[in-house]
């Protein structure tokens, strides 16, 4: 009898959490439509505020950045990650303990500390740039690429690694058997079979460079506001339904990101038979 | 082919010690041994999977040193069959030629012939996972045979079949090796399918090859006591030479063994116990015959046939008879009498 | 036959081995020495040897702790705000903590417990926030906490209070269990998923009471998806920024926002390295205790 209060209870819950998670999204995606210039005073539905996002220069140099800076370190980071998790999991070698330890720490380093290490960095190689060479250089989408790669790298990393480690090795063996040389085997054996992990690393990477505020604000120059600085900028000065029309953008493009990944993940997800022992 | 000293070493553990082995041009030739006796190690070694620690191989006369994997003429079918998932059937089969630049066609021809060796030319599209274990076993044979490689590396292919199939197979992959005329370095635990299958055989144990002959010589002749008892059923004795080919066992009784020289040193005498007859106690036997008298202590029923544990001359000895026509069968505690030509002992060491 | 004795052989396989394994994974190394090592010799460098002179930049000179020994000191005003400040985060992040766990653990059994239909649906739908923008996501209850947000309008309408809730402590606490819910939730789903639940039933068996059978059984077999969890949480509610700055006011500084107070307001990098290293060693003593319990083989 208590057994079926509980699991009521727990659903109820359960339920009432789910709310939690999607109320306030909901919220602020209906209100986006709102044509009042005051947020929360409803007077009809418009895009009024899309079309207002769309002819905002910042807003629209601001989504350029974002995307120029997380394609560039997704792209980066994804190559040198996957190396990486190769590097780890499929050779022994001297110093890769020390690797191993240092591709951990910039997941577990907050990203006020990692924000701090990117600027003072940087204003010392420009020192040391002016001294030596002369031209005076400063922070821009460069710099913030640089930064977003340092983190994106270990992420790639770390989820390629996990599709490597249930990886038969026999399968990579079978290939050389098969007079694959090392070159043939990766790339018609091992990176096939390892996509599924190299495409969720690249997702996790495009995600957490479009998540970014603390470090790349620090790193950040004239003229290369991301949008989720632009948008935190903004947030700090208020409310406006031209906030909501760009979050709302933001949140379908997350989504957009989660649904290709899923569809993606369906034809190849499941390790297969083969790859098991 | 050829190892010479081939040993290799894992930190402490050294799991193969020492191996010197010929195996010849076409032969069906069996690694046998216990779990974790080195003889998958040892087929890594020949496929350039792992180096050795000490030692050579060498393949068509070929010194094979740090040659990858890749440029050894020799093919595996692992105990995980291995395939690539990603592939379909024709393509796991056809990989090896794509990889060593193979025309389409000639592949797509090659690739056909193969599939139809394993009787599987109608599943060629399919995915691996969507075959039977057996299947999967099949494309993996074929995978490697269409290479035409010089020697074909086997470990345990039918590890993962049940008993039904296995059977099959045994017979499947003996005649294809008849065919194809490719050696075959087979590695297995099971004894029996080693010696149903092999040209000849090695036996293994601890990282040491013990015995190496073709299977009447490894099961009538073992040299050693782990390969005799490995081996089928087999009663070793311990024994007491007493001059003139006679040993002394047990209570001291006296029986002679071929081979046995000397006085006063101990040997270990094998008999295999369908080598043993039993009769009534005073009953004739062949001339020349060995004889012990003792006392039925338990009789097993098999089907085919019956095994008595026999309590002779302060030791027991298993006695095994067929269920012929007219069998006469002895009841636990009748006395009995145990013989048997003495050429069918067998002397080996401990 | 004399066996050619090549004890060379697996030494010089292993030695390319090494060097293929050095050689692939060169590129990621060498970009985090430069770009993540290297910064972070650079933060402690000018927390030790750097000191802000008057007109806020940084002069160097020999080691000093007077960076560190400024989070233990006074203010002007004779209050330990640095230390409050600490003190906030911490309380603040272990209540965000607790509270996730609370959410997050009767769903993430509910969700396991469902048919594998049912399951997948349910965990895509934990997983579509944590996948969203986080920004957004802590915007969305500025809008709903503010002045004539929706949140205060039910307040004031059932006569509970007209002071809306932003730039509260309690705002904020919403608004970090809000962004690492789901950094809860799914861990603690694995856990509960991978558990053998022949053992609940023998427990029931052997008439322990459904309570009993959740504390001797559930439970603990849990507890590693709660340790994993609750170090996800914590972790990045410690150093959190993003939340209280849109969220908090004046009186709920916490560590992350006073951090970046240093170095964008008040121009003083030493101390400001100085906090950035004692706010990245709690967090590896964090992650230490998380790798010690296994938690990690989630
Ligand atoms: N890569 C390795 N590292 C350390 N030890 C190993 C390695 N490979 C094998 N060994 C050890 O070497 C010994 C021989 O192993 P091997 O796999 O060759 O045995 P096997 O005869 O194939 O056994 P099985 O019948 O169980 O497959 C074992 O003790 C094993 O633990
Ligand atoms: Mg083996």
């Amino acid at each position: 009898m208590t057994g079926r209060w509980i699991s009521r209870l727990l659903g109820l819950h359960s339920w009432a959490v789910y709310v939690f998670f999607y109320a306030p999204i909901a919220v602020l995606v209906f209100l986006s439509f709102n044509d009042n210039r005051l947020v929360t005073v409803w007077t009809g539905a418009s895009l009024r505020w899309y079309r207002e996002m769309l002819e905002n220069d910042q807003v629209l140099s601001a989504i350029r950045n974002s995307l120029i800076v997380a394609g560039v370190s997704t792209i980066v980071s994804v190559v040198l990650g996957t190396a990486a998790a190769l590097g780890l999991e499929r050779f022994r070698w001297r110093g890769r303990r020390i690797f191993d330890g240092l591709l951990y720490l910039p997941i577990i380093i907050p990203d006020v500390t990692m924000a701090v290490m990117m600027l003072l960095f940087f204003v010392q190689v420009f020192g040391l740039v002016e001294l030596a060479f002369g031209p005076k250089i400063g922070l821009g989408l460069a710099t913030i690429s640089l930064s977003h790669v340092a983190f994106n790298i270990s992420f790639v990393a770390v989820v390629v690694r996990a599709r490597l480690a249930g990886l038969d090795p026999a399968l990579e063996e079978a290939a050389a058997d098969l007079y694959a040389d090392r070159r043939q085997a990766f790339l018609h054996v091992t990176l096939p079979l390892i996509m599924p992990g190299v495409l969720g690393g690249a997702l996790l990477a495009l995600t957490l460079s479009l998540d970014d505020v603390v470090i790349t604000s620090f790193v950040s120059g004239p003229g290369s506001t991301t949008l989720p600085v632009y948008v935190f900028g903004l947030v700090k000065r208020g409310v406006t339904p031209l906030i909501n029309a760009v979050s709302t953008v933001m949140l379908v493009a997350s989504m957009l990101l989660v649904f290709v990944s899923l569809i993606f993940q369906r034809g190849d997800g499941k390790v297969p038979q083969g790859t098991r022992q | 082919m050829v190892l010479s000293g081939v040993t290799k070493r894992f930190g402490d553990v050294t799991a193969v010690d020492g191996m010197n082995l010929e195996i010849r041009d076409g032969e069906f030739f069996s690694l046998l041994g216990p779990s974790g006796c080195g003889k998958t190690t040892t087929l890594r070694m020949i496929a350039g999977f792992e180096y050795p620690t000490e030692g050579s191989v060498r393949i068509q006369g070929r010194e094979m040193g740090l040659e990858p994997p890749n440029r050894r003429p020799v093919n595996t079918v692992f105990q995980s069959y291995a395939l690539f998932p990603h592939m379909t059937v024709a393509e796991n089969v056809g990989f090896g030629l794509k990889m060593r630049g193979v025309g389409r066609s000639e592949i797509a021809e090659r690739v056909a012939r193969a599939l139809d060796q394993v009787q599987l030319a109608h599943r060629s599209d399919a995915r691996p996972s969507q075959l039977s274990g057996g299947q999967q076993q099949r494309v993996a044979l074929a995978r490697a045979l269409v290479n035409e490689p010089a020697v074909l590396l086997l470990d345990e292919p039918l590890g993962a079949l049940d008993l039904k199939l296995r059977q099959a197979m045994q017979v499947e992959l003996k005649e294809l090796q008849e065919r194809v005329g490719i050696t075959f370095v087979y590695v297995t635990h099971d004894q029996e399918e080693a010696l149903t299958m092999s040209d000849r055989i090695g036996v293994m144990n601890e990282g040491r090859l013990l015995q190496v002959g073709e299977p009447e010589a490894i099961y009538e002749r073992p040299t050693s006591r782990f390969v005799a008892d490995f081996i089928g059923h087999i009663n070793l004795v311990t024994a007491e030479c007493a001059g003139s080919g006679m040993v002394r066992i047990g209570d001291g009784a006296e029986v002679a063994v071929p081979g046995v020289q000397g006085a006063g040193g101990k040997v270990t005498i094998a008999l295999r116990p369908e080598r043993l007859h039993l009769t009534a106690p005073d009953a004739d036997i062949p001339a020349g015959a060995n004889r012990l008298r003792g006392v039925v202590r338990r009789r097993v029923y098999h089907g085919d046939g019956f095994t008595y544990e026999v309590a002779v001359a302060g030791t027991v000895l298993e006695v095994r008879t067929e269920n012929t026509p007219g069998l006469v069968r002895y009841e636990a505690g009748s006395d009995i009498c145990v013989y048997w030509d003495p050429s069918a002992a067998n002397l080996v060491e401990d | 036959m004399a066996a050619p004795v090549t004890p060379e052989l697996e030494a010089a396989a292993e030695r390319a081995q090494a060097r293929r394994g050095l050689l692939v994974s060169l590129p990621a190394y060498a970009y985090l020495v430069v770009f993540f090592a290297i910064p972070l010799v650079i933060v402690f460098v000018v927390s030790v040897f750097g000191r802000r002179n008057p007109r806020g930049a940084t002069v160097y000179g020999p080691p000093t702790l007077d960076a560190y020994r400024k989070i233990f000191e006074p203010g002007p005003d004779g209050s330990y705000l640095v230390l409050e400040i600490v003190w906030r985060s911490l309380w603040l992040s272990v209540v965000t903590t607790i509270v996730c766990l609370l959410l997050a653990y009767p769903l993430a059994y509910y969700i396991a417990t469902r048919t594998p239909r049912v399951r997948n649906a349910l965990l895509v739908l934990v997983m579509i926030p944590f996948w969203s923008n986080f920004l957004v996501r802590t915007y969305a209850w500025r809008v709903l906490l503010g002045r004539s947000g929706p949140v205060t309008a039910v307040t004031s309408a059932l006569g509970l209070t007209d002071t809306p809730m932003i730039f509260t402590v309690n705002a904020v606490l919403i608004g970090l269990v809000y962004g690492f819910l789901p950094f809860m939730v799914l861990p603690l789903y694995a856990a509960i998923e991978r558990m053998d639940w022949s053992l609940v039933e023998a427990a029931r068996d052997l008439y322990a009471s459904g309570w009993q059978a959740f504390r001797k059984i559930t439970w603990p077999l849990s507890r590693p998806g709660v340790i994993a969890g609750s170090i996800l949480v914590f972790i990045p509610a410690f150093g959190a920024y993003v939340t209280p700055e849109i969220l908090g006011g004046s009186k709920t500084t916490l560590l992350g926002s006073y951090i970046v107070r240093q170095f964008l307001q008040a121009r003083d990098a030493p101390f400001g390295s100085a906090l950035s290293f004692v706010l990245m060693s709690v967090m590896l003593g964090a992650t230490i205790v998380y790798f010690r319990t296994g938690a990690r083989n989630l």
